[in-house]
């Protein structure tokens, strides 16, 4: 996972379209998959830091919580209904988004396709 | 240099509606039958623009499209800038009823998206006598809210932009992105408050529940179709209604979402032109 998401970091660092339209984000977001937590630590638009939890210690603006099994379907090219976005994942019963949700909507087209760039990225071994 | 220009034709229609004067647009292509095709919320008529260019649809087909009032190029009425737009059932049948009789369509068939959509069978359900029969696409019943309207009309961020973001949730990864983006555009361009006005009728209206069993397809035929990738409308929902509805019929259309006549044209076409089969034919009949 961490390995995928450093990739998605490289991936955000070189898509000036997402940079663009994240210049105004600077939050920290908590990413939950099953019981590991990934703090991604966002800064204008860059994905500055990814720091592994759990910490009690890092606040965090929003959080998505999901499953392994469902981000690999998430991430798929063509993914299952239900599955083909972060609202899918909470209608399915597969994901949840805690925290400050309206940071998430002001920022979700941002955030959406941060989180899509997974599709588009092999991961490779840590 | 030279240019393709499209067979559809645009046209302001000046009416009263709640006794106040409307400016509404409208565009249509074809000959035949009459097809009053009716938009999502917070969007237009350009989601209509694949099937009124589609020429095996014009032949035998009058499609006809218009801009609710306050969306696309239909004007809000006079005195808009101190008004909350809230639409409301009543106000909808209005609207939808008072074009048929401007435009004198005679007994058209009615094809509307989401809340479009409900309308459709709302006027099944009330009006049945002013159509030939309801193609209800992404209709269901009744729709809680799984977001916050209010998120959509606010000071400190823009509306459009983030009910863009929000719909795309409901449009399938088989869209081509160009179609998929120019779906989003007309939410981005949506006017202050009125997506969020559309979805106060969609989403706190529940006066649909009680009327469905008493529409009677037998006299004006019902067909729902709902994509499997619509989280807004899900199929369950499209089922649950159809259900309700003695004799309506349902296709689930798999590789589509929320906006599929927008989204999708292609994937769509086959679907709409098996809904427009379902329909009687008045205009064939009578000639």
């Amino acid at each position: 996972m961490q390995a995928r998401l450093r990739a998605m970091q490289a991936r955000l660092n070189g898509t000036p379209h997402l940079r663009r339209l994240g210049r105004l984000f600077s939050e920290t977001v908590l990413l939950k998959v099953d019981e590991a937590e990934y703090y991604l630590v966002f800064d204008r638009g860059a994905l500055a830091a990814i720091q592994c939890g759990p910490s009690r210690k890092t606040p965090w603006r929003f959080a998505l919580s999901t499953d392994a099994a469902a981000l690999e379907a998430f991430w798929q090219a063509r993914p299952e209904p239900g599955f083909h976005d972060i609202f899918g994942l909470v209608k399915i019963g597969r994901g949840r988004v805690d925290g400050d949700i309206l940071a998430l909507v002001k920022n979700l087209r941002f955030f959406k396709e941060f989180m899509a760039l997974g599709r588009e990225v092999e991961e490779v071994p840590a | 240099m030279s240019g393709t220009i499209e067979a559809i034709t645009g046209r302001y229609l000046n009416l009263d509606l709640g006794g106040r004067a409307h400016r509404v647009y409208f565009e249509e292509a074809g000959q035949g039958r009459p097809v009053l095709c009716l938009h999502t919320a917070g969007a237009d008529t350009r989601q209509w623009r694949h099937l009124l260019n589609d020429a095996e649809t014009t032949g035998s087909n009058r499609l006809i499209a218009f801009d609710m009032p306050w969306h696309g190029k239909s004007l809000p009425p006079e005195g808009f800038e101190t008004e909350e737009y809230l639409l409301t059932t009543e106000a909808y049948i209005e609207t939808v009823l008072a074009m048929v009789e401007a435009l004198g369509l005679e007994r058209p068939v009615l094809a509307g998206c989401s809340m479009g959509g409900r309308i459709a069978l709302q006027l099944a359900a009330l009006h049945p006598e002013r159509f030939t029969g309801f193609i209800a696409i992404e209709a269901s019943d009744f729709q809680p809210a799984w977001y916050d309207i209010d998120w959509f009309h606010r000071p400190d961020a823009h509306g459009g932009e983030m009910g863009a973001a929000l719909v795309s949730a409901n449009i399938s990864p088989h869209a081509p992105a160009a179609e998929r983006w120019n779906t989003q555009w007309m939410f981005m361009q949506s006017g202050p408050g009125v997506f969020r006005g559309d979805l106060s009728f969609y989403t706190r209206d529940d006066s649909l529940i009680g009327r469905l069993g008493a529409i009677d397809t037998a006299r004006t035929p019902v067909h729902l179709m709902v994509g499997a990738y619509d989280l807004t409308c899900t199929p369950e929902d499209a089922r649950r209604t159809a259900a309700a509805i003695p004799g309506a019929t349902l296709a689930v259309m798999d590789e589509l979402g929320h906006f599929p006549m927008s989204e999708h044209p292609t994937g769509f076409r086959p679907y709409f032109l098996e809904a427009l089969a379902r329909m009687p034919d008045t205009a064939r009949r009578a000639a």
